[in-house]
């Protein structure tokens, strides 16, 4: 009997949620309003009169994917620039700092020219170069008041500041109370119009310190880092976080010429969702915003990746209990497989029910966890399918690897479960309920969709997309993309030492 | 000219009030504080109800007053694996896996959890579901069946990971730094050992939830898109059956430990930086003192704005990360904690100067602006406590389960808008206390420029290696023991009698041995009681392992020389001392040794150090049939066992010729022994020569 009334009731459940979604679009609609100003900055505004509070969100198209040769990591200094203030904010003396950063600059061209010199550069000579960059440095350095952004945001009640650069994107964001609307019209604008690099080359030790934590330091780091650099030939994708040498030889004259040719206003979308009035927005932001120079687009990347003809390995040997990652070459995020490839990821790694869960930690219990992702590292261009295991004491990388090709294999030939391809579908569609919850959670998707896909509905209407998925198209891009040949496997594989 | 001009004018500029200062922020909107519904159930279970329509969710969580302070210590883990399987073991009428299949299909959520002082079970669901999912949540907190197969998996999920343990060094540090100063033998600093988890069964499982999960105590507080009269009558409906008491559930254990203060190293050689952690206990969240000392703390290392970020990061650019916080916890003291990373060469600079900094925040006043700023911080954000109404409820929630005043948030917003510079310093004399520092740092030391031995501290090792399980021995009684003592004199009768074998002073074999598909030829001399040489004839090469009972050495084809026996291979070769048969069956006559009968024919033998074997007669012979002892294989536990055959007399003593090992009951290997020799008066000298 039980169970007999719950199949009913799920059953009503799912029948409802189609019309719940209408209902909300519409209802977004109507809170929505959207405009752009003359120098192509586009803004999306939320009406959410719920509590006196405001999140804004600034997005910049653009990524480590764009880093310039020889320069990796120059997307992400951004990411830690922001916090250095601008020309009002931050100097104790913008005028004479502005010269003594200048002057930093010219003493690092000065060693710079020395060194190209290569075996033939006068060791005296870079000495004395490397001693007055030093001194250069610590004169630009007294005129910075330190942290001087950051604080005025803390102190005006401002929660959640942060900012973060993945390959594709870089987000700058935080909470206001909505009083003070305004402020963050007023810092963010002159940020965008003219940051100011002080502070750079401290701040690119931070960035070297950053690397040490998450690759050089770490076992996983270490995987995912030669995963990428072996999946990707030629693409940017290829790299994270930026190769040691290029951090440590980083310019701010470099990141002056980066900010001119992507941070352009027509390369940002921002997004602000809270209690506010859309008109005084728009006001704001044709006041602040309004006054900072077009620019063209900036040049889109041109490399892609070539066809992989055949599997490539890598093994990473760490300290660290073994893992191992798996990553299939897909096609890009608006390619019309990805909703299928989306619901294949659910299947595979979606909760308790997932065949990853079920099969290789449940059943099989030879992975303490195993988990896959749709989208890695970014979704923009063509990038990887990838499967994580962590085997269990006493079981293999190998044998993980042989059971999950035993598991895909299968799934391959047998018809695709239809029942878990609906849980898949309703469970996607309610976690996205509960993302609409926080004014932030929201501001970013809007304005990622706005970038990504070219519209903030798109939030919803991606949805959609979502539910006309079948279990043979699953089969069919399972069938299509997870193939050995078109494949990378990585394994990070323990090496003891002992001692000294 | 020009130029000087232009100049000029900046300067005027530069000079002028900037634009950011100039704004002028109306008064801020109302704070809308929901209104929460409180009562209770016939059955004496606390219910506080929200309604919020935003979303068509709802959600909800009963805390339940336990927590893996009252784990006993032998069976540390015990609560974490109840409250992990009270959820996947499933109910009465539906296994785990069941349960997820119903909940995953109309993407809903039952789970429970536990932490120190607190137990879950907590749901949620699209509101269309409200009943179902109140149904299974029902049946997962009063009556969890534990089902034996997720109890196994959860368990080995935990062996897994205790393997796993020392792997990632920020991890480590937080571990540590928390173990060390709460104390390791402590409930607070006490870990999941191999041999905690192994005596962990299902009915320590059932025992838990039906001490602490009964109506009276468990609170529950549900929000979301519901009618709260309607929400109010389903509960006294779904909960009216369940009536189960318990006495009272006593105080908590207290913190009493005090750490001994100092620098405590853990190396790990696949790492470039350290993570580091420096403090020592916090206080409560009720001492009146609690507002200033999070001004401090924030002052201190709070944001991207306090001293040690600006210091450590901004500054100098030694790290990444570092900040502080002062822990204040509801019950028992939190932890005061520094912490961060550098790399591994800038350590000791990172160290002295965190040390400058908080000697400079103990002897000076923090300036008026930094504490403006830190309470402005408090003051303008207070709303965000209130963006979402679900903040309130949690609240509230917390406050009550902990004994706490309603208002304790207003309270502190007020105490804290109160705070004087004098203040702040006084608390940091008072509160923060540098000779009772411990550090942390996890690192690599082959890269520490300067030593930490410059910091003019005591410096302690930590060992980043996991505990191999304590041997399990049968208890032993009057009548046991003298069983045990009977069948050992038997065995000691049957080998030559104790004469013979006390006069054995070495023993030197020449075996040969098959290890699987490898034939080996051995030769093992041995020194009474501890000294041992064995020589190997691998495939690969010749490896020799000797030891002199208390170190030893190792030498291996491809290696440069001679290389000191590491710990794995120490703990080895004194496992294998204690298995020699000539000396085993003489445990009765050794101090420190138990010998207990366990079967008509069998006596374990232990050394109270966690040695122990099992051996066993032949009745129709005396002489020893088999010898079982546990060793941790990748599974676990297993038992190695040795079977004796082909026994011939050398210097009046009998030896087996032929041993058959067995690994968890399938066989392993044999050795033939082609010639043993005894008192052959083989030296010190020559079982250590290089």
């Amino acid at each position: 009997m039980n169970s007999m009334s719950s199949w009913k009731l799920s059953g009503l459940g799912l029948l409802a949620l189609p019309l719940l979604w209408g209902q909300s679009l519409a209802d977004f609609e109507k809170r929505v309003t959207e405009f752009t100003l003359k120098n192509g900055m586009h803004f999306l505004v939320m009406e959410r009169h719920e509590s006196p509070t405001v999140a804004f969100h600034a997005h910049v198209n653009v990524g480590a994917a764009n880093d310039p040769a020889n320069a990796s990591s120059t997307a992400h200094m951004f990411e830690h620039m922001i916090g250095k203030g601008t020309a009002s904010l931050g100097s104790k003396n913008f005028v004479l700092e502005q010269k003594a950063l200048a002057a930093v600059e010219a003493a690092y061209d000065r060693l710079e020219e020395e060194r190209r010199k290569e075996r033939r550069a006068d060791k005296a000579q870079m000495e004395r170069l490397e001693a007055a960059l030093k001194k250069a440095i610590a004169d630009a350095d007294q005129y910075v008041e330190q942290n001087a952004f950051t604080r005025e945001i803390e102190k005006n009640g401002g929660v959640g500041f942060n900012a973060s650069t993945g390959l594709d994107t870089t987000n700058y964001f935080y909470s206001l109370p909505s009083n003070r609307t305004e402020l963050w019209f007023a810092l963010q604008s002159e940020w965008f119009r003219q940051p100011v690099f002080r502070e750079f080359y401290k701040e690119r030790d931070v960035v070297r310190e950053e690397r040490r934590m998450r690759v050089d330091s770490s076992a996983q780091g270490k995987l995912i880092e030669a995963l990428l650099s072996t999946a990707f030939t030629a693409h940017p994708y290829r790299n994270l976080i930026g190769w040691a040498t290029d951090i440590e030889n980083l310019r701010a004259k470099g990141a002056a010429e980066f900010h001119k040719t992507y941070y352009v206003p027509a390369n940002v979308t921002i997004s602000i969702v809270g209690d506010v009035s859309p008109a005084q927005v728009k006001l704001w932001a044709e006041k602040y915003f309004g006054p900072i120079p077009a620019g063209p687009l900036p040049p889109r990347l041109n490399t892609v990746e070539p066809e992989q003809n055949g599997e490539k390995r890598v093994t990473v040997e760490t300290e660290a209990q073994p893992f191992v990652a798996i990553a299939y070459h897909r096609p890009e995020g608006t390619h019309p497989d990805d909703p299928a490839i989306a619901v294949l990821d659910g299947i595979l790694s979606g909760g308790r029910t997932g065949k990853l869960n079920r099969e290789l930690v449940e059943e099989k219990k030879l992975a303490l966890g195993a988990d896959s992702g749709a989208t890695f590292p970014s979704g923009k261009y063509p990038h990887l399918f990838i499967v994580f295991m962590v085997p269990n004491a006493g079981k293999t990388v190998e044998d993980l690897e042989k059971a999950w090709d035993e598991l895909i294999e299968r799934m391959k030939k047998e018809p695709v479960d239809e029942a878990a391809v609906k849980r898949v579908k309703t469970k996607l569609r309610a976690g996205f309920i509960a993302g609409l919850d926080s004014n932030s959670g929201l501001a970013q998707q809007m304005a990622e969709a706005h970038v990504a896909l070219g519209s903030w509905k798109k939030v919803f209407t991606e949805l959609e997309e979502l539910e006309k998925v079948t279990a043979a198209d699953v089969k069919r891009v399972l069938n299509q993309y997870l193939t050995k040949k078109n494949r990378t496997v990585a394994y990070s594989v323990q090496v003891k030492r002992e001692g000294k | 000219m020009r130029t000087v001009l232009t100049l000029f004018v900046m300067a005027a500029m530069a000079a002028a009030q900037p634009a950011y200062k100039q704004l002028q922020f109306p008064k801020l909107g109302e704070v809308k504080i929901p209104e929460i519904e409180t009562f209770t159930l016939p059955n004496g279970m606390k219910v506080y109800l929200l309604e919020n329509h935003n979303l068509p969710l709802i959600n909800g969580i009963a805390l339940v007053r336990t927590g893996t302070l009252f784990e006993p210590a032998d069976k540390t883990g015990v609560h974490v694996i109840a409250a992990g399987t009270m959820r996947t073991g499933g109910t009465k009428a539906k296994t785990g896996d069941q349960l997820d299949e119903q909940l995953e299909a109309i993407a809903a959520g039952v789970e429970s959890g536990i932490d120190e002082t607190l137990g879950s079970v907590s749901f949620n669901c699209l509101k269309e579901n409200t009943d179902e999912v109140l149904g299974v949540f029902h049946d997962v907190l009063t009556a969890p069946e534990f089902r034996q197969n997720k109890i196994d998996l959860l368990k080995m999920q935990y062996r897994s990971a205790i393997g796993r343990r020392y792997d990632d060094a920020g991890q480590v540090n937080n571990a540590e730094f928390s173990d060390t100063v709460y104390g390791k033998d402590t409930p607070f600093g006490r870990s999941i050992e191999y041999e905690t988890l192994d005596r962990i069964q299902r009915e320590d499982l059932l025992a838990f939830h039906k001490r602490y999960y009964f109506p009276k105590n468990v609170r529950l507080a549900i929000q979301g898109d519901f009618d709260k009269a309607a929400m109010r009558a389903r509960l006294e409906q779904i909960f009216a059956g369940w009536t189960v008491e318990q006495a009272p559930v006593p105080e908590f254990p207290k913190v009493t430990h005090a750490a001994k203060p100092g620098i405590y190293v853990g190396d790990k050689k696949d790492v470039n930086q350290t993570s580091f952690s420096i403090g020592h206990l916090g206080g409560l969240l009720s001492d009146k003192d609690y507002p200033a000392l999070e001004v401090l703390s924030d002052i201190l290392g709070g944001s991207f704005d306090s001293r040690l970020f600006r210091k450590v990061r901004t500054e100098m650019g030694l790290a990444y990360s570092v900040g502080a916080g002062w822990g204040a916890g509801y019950l028992n003291p939190g932890l005061f904690r520094i912490s961060g990373s550098t790399k591994a060469e800038s350590t000791v600079l990172t160290f002295q100067t965190i040390q400058q900094e908080v000697n400079r925040i103990r002897t000076e006043l923090v300036t008026e602006q930094e504490l403006n700023d830190a309470k402005e911080k408090v003051v303008n954000s207070f709303v965000f406590n209130f963006d979402r109404p679900a903040k309130t409820l949690s609240r509230l929630f917390r406050y009550e389960y902990y004994g706490y005043p309603k208002e304790f948030l207003f309270s502190y917003q007020k105490a804290l808008a109160a705070v004087k510079r004098e203040d702040v310093l006084r608390v940091a004399k008072q509160y923060i206390q540098p000779e009772k520092f411990v550090y942390v740092a996890i690192t690599n030391t082959d890269q520490l420029k300067t030593p930490l031995t410059d910091l003019k501290l005591p410096v302690t090792q930590l060992e980043l290696k996991v505990k191999e399980p304590k041997k399990e021995v049968a208890a032993a009684s009057a009548a046991s023991l003298a069983q045990g003592k009977a069948l050992l004199g038997r065995m000691q009768q049957a080998m030559g009698g104790m004469e013979k074998l006390a006069a054995i002073r070495d023993v030197v074999m020449v075996n040969k041995a098959e290890l699987g598909p490898m034939k080996v030829n051995q030769k093992v001399q041995w020194l009474m009681p501890d000294k041992v040489r064995q020589e190997q004839e691998l495939p690969f090469g010749k490896v020799i392992a000797a030891f002199d009972g208390k170190s030893g050495f190792l030498v291996a084809p491809g290696a440069p020389g001679p290389q000191p026996m590491p710990a794995p291979v120490l703990k080895q070769v004194s496992d294998e001392l204690f298995s020699m048969l000539v000396t085993l069956v003489q445990s009765d006559r050794m101090a420190g040794r138990t010998v207990n009968g366990v079967g008509e024919n069998r006596v374990e033998i232990s050394d109270g150090n966690g040695k122990a074997a099992r051996l066993e007669m032949d009745p129709a012979t005396g002489l020893p049939a088999k010898l079982i002892v546990e060793a941790m294989g990748p599974q676990g536990k297993v038992d190695v066992e040795r079977q004796f055959s082909d026994w011939r007399e050398v210097g009046g003593v009998k030896f087996p010729h032929k041993t058959v090992i067995l690994q968890g009951g399938k066989p392993a290997g044999t050795t033939l022994s082609e010639t043993i020799q005894a008192n052959t008066g083989v030296t010190l000298e020559e079982i250590m020569k290089k």
